[in-house]
């Protein structure tokens, strides 16, 4: 009998497509349906549709399709450092701590309980092997490339997964889950933390937390405004801030360039270009290394900041337990909390939590 | 398939369905309709009412067709939530067509205790006269729980409360054709039933009500149903009910009989494959066939995975409309710890069940654990 594969399935096209690849290619494959998020915002919460999608898909595949109930272990292990991080005013990023202790840790833990040799994602994302390392790598697509999310995976769990579609572009995707007949060929891409969804991300954290107001300063110390509370704004923001151009040149709008959690006050500079956006060092931890230890060399290594930032080049030292990186150009909107992502070329080789930043 | 999962659904009887048939084809006809076959398709409806009636003791006139156990449910605590007297007090194992109705109904006024149960699942009768008040409109309890199969002692309570003149309901739906049901020696003055658990279709139910003015209109529309609910009637479903509850009645005795000894057969190989197993329930007053298992470190919905790649249907809790699987609530009101709670499946016989399919069960288990 062939291998058993358990794909977790999200009732999206990409993991629905994703199962098809496996059943084409002779595994013996099962569905999942995760639930991480209980929400009592039905509004907001797309769960019931997302499994009702996702059994569609497995009926038409003639798979099983089961649940498990994952809702504690995220609050736990993700919603609650989300918390924490976003109350020291940094910029986490949740969906990241979701695939290393959720997706390819509780739900791998669980399948391979239930028999899976291994387990499939519809992540744009690739494995290879070389010489018993396992390597993860972009996705073809590269507009679609997610592998910047799956940084923080060690060894084992690269070993144990399967990126059916890591190899397809996202129009072919669509197009095959139409010519099978998937009924969520057209659904939209999910977009942002999958707990807000669509929803007011202020909204959101004002459940959460209790607002402290503040000045908003300008870069020449005039209070110009007032922020609803740090943890609202990001670094290099632009729209939300309340306050128009129009401050001195009517033309430059205004952009988050600092956030000082002492003084609760939130540091803004005029035009896109200005200097304070822009920082050539920063430092991360919590480092990360794919396959197990770190690279030996810096040659032709870049960065990603955050998801969709280009690539940059850049050198690695280590500090201690830290590491330092500078960029060849000055990098915009360095926000600590966010993930800093390294890549040799296509091979996504690991990453850290940027702490701070400096010139 | 080898299904043990009657106490969330039983297949349709036979004969039942052959009726259901008949009636699609032939008697499309609008019950409220004056002409022929109206006044026939009328007659069906009353001859149903007659023979769910007649399966709990009751009277035609006290019998009202609904959607479901559910809806039943449903009418008589929104009923309630328009009375004077808005406290109701209930079982801490009810069903959530009970629980989470009287959590909707809240901004009406109306006030809930919960009646606490010992670790059989057993009410604690001892307990009800402490939490009735004068403004006590309602007392529900379950004859029968659907997770453990224990059954409540609906006529020792009732006879506390009779005197105080406060109605009683009871939702019967895991009951009917299991156990004896009459509305007479259980003294009760509403009681819920739902067709798809004793071998019905599914999609209706019947509320009996002593006397109609106790009970408001939940669907309003038409005058169909004594003006009790509106809609046209579900003829189909109503006389396949009709059928089914005399159907089940008939063969109570002997279901009790079989499912008794399915359930003896059962715990028998289970008890000397698995003396780690624990049952939940109470074994000498739950309803025939029903089993709920702890298997201590295991996790029930690794159970239920590997029973479904071999075909055997059993459950585990109640599960929502994706699928998940929580702790349950009722093992929780028994006492019964989260980890041990979710090694806990529910084995639920039917009449359509044998020995043979049992030992494929315990050989499926003994792979598994």
């Amino acid at each position: 009998m062939s291998d058993t594969i358990i794909i977790g399935m999200s009732g999206g096209v990409d993991s629905a497509v994703a199962a098809s690849v496996l059943v084409e290619n002779g595994y013996n494959v099962e569905a999942i349906f995760m639930k991480n998020w209980d929400d009592e915002d039905e509004e907001f919460c797309t769960a019931a549709q997302d499994y009702k999608d996702a059994l569609q898909v497995c009926e038409t595949l003639d798979i099983p399709l089961r649940s498990i109930d994952l809702t504690d272990e995220y609050w736990d292990k993700v919603f609650k450092i989300f918390l924490e991080e976003c109350e020291i005013g940094r910029t986490p990023n949740p969906d990241i701590i979701c695939n290393k202790e959720i997706k390819f840790r509780a739900f791998l833990d669980y399948s391979l309980e239930l028999g899976a040799k291994k387990i499939a994602t519809g992540h744009y994302a690739q494995i290879e092997t070389h010489d018993n390392i396992f390597q993860l790598l972009r996705g073809k697509d590269s507009n679609k490339d997610q592998s910047y999310f799956l940084y923080r995976l060690d060894q084992y769990q690269v070993s144990k997964s399967i990126f059916p579609i890591g190899d397809l572009n996202k129009e072919y995707v669509r197009k095959k889950a139409n010519d099978l007949g998937f009924l969520n060929h057209n659904k939209k891409d999910s977009t942002g933390i999958c707990f807000i969804g669509e929803r007011n991300y202020r909204n959101f954290l004002k459940k959460y937390f209790d607002t402290q107001p503040g000045d908003i300063v300008s870069d020449k110390g005039d209070v110009i405004g007032q922020h609803e509370g740090l943890m609202y704004y990001t670094y290099g923001q632009r729209q939300g801030l309340g306050i128009g151009g129009g401050f001195g040149n009517q033309e430059a709008p205004w952009y988050v360039s600092d956030k000082i959690i002492s003084e609760n006050r939130l540091t803004v500079v005029q035009g896109h270009e200005h200097p304070a956006l822009y920082h050539s060092f920063l430092t991360a931890s919590n480092i990360n290394w794919i396959s197990g230890s770190p690279p030996t060399n810096n040659n032709n290594m870049t960065a990603k900041i955050r998801y969709r930032s280009k690539d940059t080049p850049c050198i690695i030292t280590k500090q201690s337990n830290n590491i330092l990186v500078k960029f060849t150009t000055p990098q915009f909107a360095v926000a600590p909390g966010q993930s800093i992502v390294f890549y040799n070329n296509d091979i996504c080789i690991g990453g850290g939590i940027i702490e701070s930043r400096s010139n | 398939m080898i299904y043990f999962d009657h106490s969330a659904t039983t297949p349709i009887h036979p004969k039942v369905v052959e009726k259901i048939d008949y009636i699609n084809r032939e008697h499309y006809a609008n019950p409220s309709s004056i002409y022929t076959q109206g006044r026939k398709a009328k007659s069906l409806i009353e001859k149903a009412r007659n023979q769910v009636a007649d399966a709990i003791g009751a009277k035609a006139e006290q019998i009202f067709f609904t959607s479901g156990g559910t809806e039943a449910n449903n009418q008589v605590l929104w009923t309630k939530a328009e009375d004077k007297k808005k406290h109701i007090i209930v079982s801490s194992i009810e069903h959530p067509a009970i629980l989470k109705v009287l959590k909707k109904i809240e901004p009406y006024g109306v006030t809930t205790s919960l009646l606490p149960v010992n670790t059989d699942g057993t009410v604690e009768i001892d307990s009800v006269t402490n939490l009735i008040h004068e403004d006590t409109g309602l007392i529900s309890i379950m004859l029968a729980n659907n997770e453990v199969g224990t059954i409540q002692p609906v006529q020792e309570i009732v006879k506390i409360t009779r005197s105080l003149n406060i109605p009683f309901h009871t939702d019967a739906v895991q009951a009917l054709g299991k156990i004896p049901v009459d509305v007479n020696s259980l003294g009760v003055e509403y009681l819920s039933l739902s067709a798809h658990k004793f071998y019905g279709p599914k999609g209706i139910g019947a509320l009996f009500v002593k006397s109609k003015k106790m009970v408001k209109s939940l669907i309003v529309g038409g005058e169909q149903e004594y003006g009790i609910r509106g809609g046209t009637e579900n003829i189909a479903g109503i006389v396949g009910m009709g059928l089914a509850a005399e159907l089940a009645t008939q063969s109570q005795k002997n279901c009790h009989t079989q499912l008794k000894d399915l359930e003896k057969y059962f715990l028998k190989k289970l008890t000397s494959n698995f003396p780690d197993a624990k049952r939940n329930g109470s074994p000498d007053n739950g309803l025939p066939g029903l089993i709920s298992i702890s298997f201590p470190g295991n996790k029930s919905d690794i159970i239920m995975a590997k029973l479904d790649r071999k075909n055997i249907a059993v459950s585990n809790g109640s599960a929502c409309n994706t699928g998940n699987v929580k702790p349950s609530a009722v093992l929780k009101e028994m006492g019964i710890k989260d980890d041990l709670n979710l090694s806990t499946v529910r084995i639920s016989f039917g009449q359509d069940n044998n020995k043979k399919e049992i030992d494929l069960l315990i050989s499926a288990l003994k792979e598994i654990i």
